[in-house]
């Protein structure tokens, strides 16, 4: 028996919830789809592929501050930001989903980061499986699926009449109290991603063709920007500093991203990825080698976000097809 | 910004004719609003455009750039410089948001302190009818 | 005809490669959806089909040579990227002998995205007055002529609003900026080895993604190019965002034109506007 929620029902049951805590959802900003927050179910946009960037916005914001200071009685009066208002993330694809939670692995890692940390305790999310890949998916390669619903609170798929309602936590059950779903043997349709990208043994290959000259003619045509770092829901790198005004001291913590030249540059001026290769290399051995080994899973949920946005299309679809065909030669040249 | 006090002007004057300019008006005992808040430069043709946004960043309601009259800068060139850099400024910042009135150009000689005085009293009262910038 | 223009590029390519004047060619190849042109870097003059030229070819590829200095690179430029040239030849960025230009009269360049093809021009093609490239050593394509003077249209609309409708337009735009920098890291015009926004003393733009910071982070950049915009708008196009950057610097180039007739990149020894003066100009500025 599936249970089922009505379209009205659903918007009705949102609009409720919206007055009295903060909803994000995917809503169209000029010609953008973005979560933001929402004073209306008319604002949300439920048929759509994926925003243009990713929801980690709400765990790990581009900009957030750590912590105030101010000096006081001849010491100092330290007030951490406390993460107090309870947030519901409506709408969350299963790819970004699982971006999250893989990304409890580096921000929960003792010690873990108390800001992350609390904008996950205090965020229900409710999924909305996908009916169809978009032509940039290929989250089935990367261990998600239209309908996965192991990372969320609640999981809804489109069905004829409505969405059939999953629970999956005891965050999910308590926000569905009261509500009225529909039983019905209607079986939500199965949705599948027939991309398949290779990605199977990748961290054996990579590693095998870390000195590759490839890594360099890839980023011949690299720009260094940071956007592909800023519209992934798995990259995570940030940059610290503090900031004094009148007499008050911020810290505030932003996005960073590994490609921008600079990033690894230290005091004194040495910079041991000046090189474009370095970088770009970089990038995806953090996403294909060293996040699977540090956390047991790839770095990359397969959104395809960056296969979209990357100015001069550098794709991480082809790349792991690349990878595996280089690694490959390069484990028989070695006998 | 200070809505009470009236506008917040930040004034870049050059050293060598308008800052000499201004403390004419003040040994001439010549009042003029204190709304204006002043730096004092080597040239007009220090000023950064940088110095201009940043100020209009910080709050400010006004800025006022003013060195000496155009073939008089005592480094020869440096105010032909900023004449073109802010004729330009000014575009972009009225483009953005912030109106050209709020942001002057002023050539003024060591020797000019009543105008000096006038200046500031007409800028003062053109940027309090013109009310505050709205709050960042 | 357009077709063509790939063999040409292709054999030119070759014949570069083959007898060493040059040890990499710059162009265009088909991208990972089938039909999106990117940038290529072409080594061997065995790789030169790889080489193609079609209405997808967007991206500024002068930038690159900033990369490649000391080596002779061709590079292959449209009207508006033969200006970036002209651009980087007059500041000195790059030099003259090491680069081998093959222009190619642009057809224009369609709205694309990745996997996304339209047939309709991009919004750079309708201002475009320099179809025909400025400099070259080889020339694809046969000269065009130009239409009747741009007459920034869309500049004027902008202008319409008021100033309150303007600085909330700009402060809405600046709220979706992320400070990916994509506009400036696609911009041949901006190289600067420390860029303002992360100098940290003075910290003239903070870290902050937000707001304030963003608004002066696109002001400044657009001053900054100032009579150095040569239009190629890969700004625009390269942003995640879709700021409409194309104003801010349109808004700098019809004042430039305007107060002192001066187009960005037309010549290689062309002195730009804000590195020289006239003593008896009236620039509505101070009088």
């Amino acid at each position: 028996m599936t249970k089922i929620i009505g379209k009205n029902e659903l918007e009705s049951w949102l609009s409720g919830i919206m007055k009295e805590r903060t909803v994000f959802a995917p809503t169209r900003v000029d010609d953008l789809i973005l979560f933001r927050p929402v004073r209306s179910a008319n604002e949300i946009v439920f048929d759509y592929e994926n925003t243009n960037l990713s929801p980690k916005e709400l765990f790990f914001p581009r900009t957030e501050t750590l912590f105030t200071a101010v000096p006081k009685d001849g010491d100092i009066e330290l007030t951490p930001t406390i993460v107090d208002q309870e947030v519901i993330l409506f709408g969350i694809r299963p790819c970004d989903a699982r971006g999250i939670a893989i990304l409890d692995g580096p921000f929960l890692d003792e010690p873990a980061d108390s800001l992350w940390a609390q904008h996950r305790e205090k965020t229900t999310m409710i999924g909305l499986s996908c009916t169809k890949p978009a032509p940039q998916c290929f989250c089935t390669s990367m261990g998600s699926a239209p309908n996965d619903a192991s990372n969320v609170d609640i999981m809804l798929t489109q069905v004829e009449d409505g969405y059939a309602v999953e629970t999956i936590t005891e965050k999910g059950e308590k926000l569905l109290q009261g509500v009225e779903l529909r039983e019905s043997d209607v079986q939500p349709p199965v949705p599948t991603c027939d991309v398949n990208i290779p990605a199977e043994g990748i961290v054996e290959a990579i590693t095998k063709m870390f000195d590759d000259p490839y890594w360099s003619r890839l980023a011949d045509r690299c720009i260094h920007c940071n956007v592909c770092a800023y519209v992934c829901p798995t990259c995570y790198c940030f940059d610290i500093r503090d900031r004094t005004d009148k007499g008050k001291t911020e810290r505030i913590r932003t996005w960073e991203s590994c490609q921008s030249k600079g990033f690894t540059r230290i005091a004194g001026g040495y910079d041991p990825r000046a090189d474009k290769g370095t970088r770009l290399r970089q990038r995806f051995c953090h996403k294909l080698l060293y996040f699977p080994q540090q956390f047991g899973a790839l770095g990359c949920v397969g959104c395809g976000r960056c296969v979209i946005a990357c100015p001069v299309n550098i794709d991480i679809r082809e790349i792991i097809s690349d990878v595996q065909k280089i690694g490959a030669e390069v484990g028989q040249g070695s006998n | 910004m200070s809505a009470d006090n009236g506008p917040l002007i930040i004034g870049f004057l050059c050293n060598w004719c308008s800052y000499a300019g201004a403390d004419m008006a003040g040994t001439s005992r010549i009042a003029y609003p204190a709304n204006i808040r002043i730096i004092r430069v080597p040239c007009s043709g220090r000023v950064d455009p940088l110095l201009i946004v940043k100020c209009f960043e910080e709050g400010a309601d006004a800025v006022l750039v003013a060195g000496c009259h155009p073939g008089d800068c005592h480094y020869n060139e440096g105010n032909y410089y900023s004449r073109r850099r802010f004729a330009l400024l000014r575009a972009l910042l009225d483009f953005m948001g912030i109106e050209k009135e709020r942001f002057q150009v002023k050539w003024v000689s060591a020797s000019e302190g009543k105008r000096f005085a006038k200046i500031i009293t007409e800028f003062t009262e053109d940027m309090t009818k013109l009310g505050a910038r709205k709050a960042s | 005809m357009v077709a063509d223009f790939t063999q040409q590029i292709r054999d030119k390519a070759k014949e570069l490669l083959e007898k060493g004047t040059v040890e990499c060619v710059i162009g265009y190849e088909t991208g990972s959806d089938g039909f999106s042109a990117r940038p290529a870097f072409i080594y061997e003059s065995a790789e030169v089909e790889r080489l193609i030229f079609d209405n997808t070819c967007s991206h500024n590829l002068v930038k690159y040579l900033l990369n490649k200095k000391g080596k002779p690179t061709a590079v292959i430029v449209k009207g508006c990227d033969s200006r970036a040239l002209n651009l980087l030849l007059s500041e000195k960025q790059i030099d003259r002998d090491n680069i081998f230009i093959i222009g190619v009269v642009c057809p224009g360049v369609v709205e694309w995205g990745w996997n996304n093809h339209s047939d309709q021009l991009q919004i750079r093609c309708n201002w475009c007055r320099q179809h025909n490239p400025v400099i070259y050593d080889f020339l694809v394509g046969e000269p065009v002529t130009e239409g009747p003077p741009d007459d920034f249209a869309d500049i004027a609309a902008m202008e319409t609003k008021s100033t309150e409708e303007r600085e909330a337009f700009w402060r809405e735009q600046a709220e979706h900026c992320v400070r990916c920098y994509a506009c400036r890291q696609a911009c041949p015009g901006c190289y600067c080895i420390d860029c303002f926004v992360e100098q940290l003393d003075p910290e003239w733009v903070g870290i902050r993604i937000a707001p304030e910071e963003n608004l002066m982070w696109n002001t400044i950049r657009a001053f900054h190019l100032a009579g150095r915009c040569i239009s190629c708008n890969e700004c625009e196009r390269v942003c995640p965002v879709n700021i409409p950057l194309s104003l801010l610097n349109r808004r700098m180039e019809r004042e430039v034109l305007g107060l002192f007739d001066y187009r960005a990149g037309m010549s290689e020894d062309a002195v730009a506007p804000l590195i020289t003066f006239m003593k008896d100009e009236k620039l509505g500025i101070g009088e």
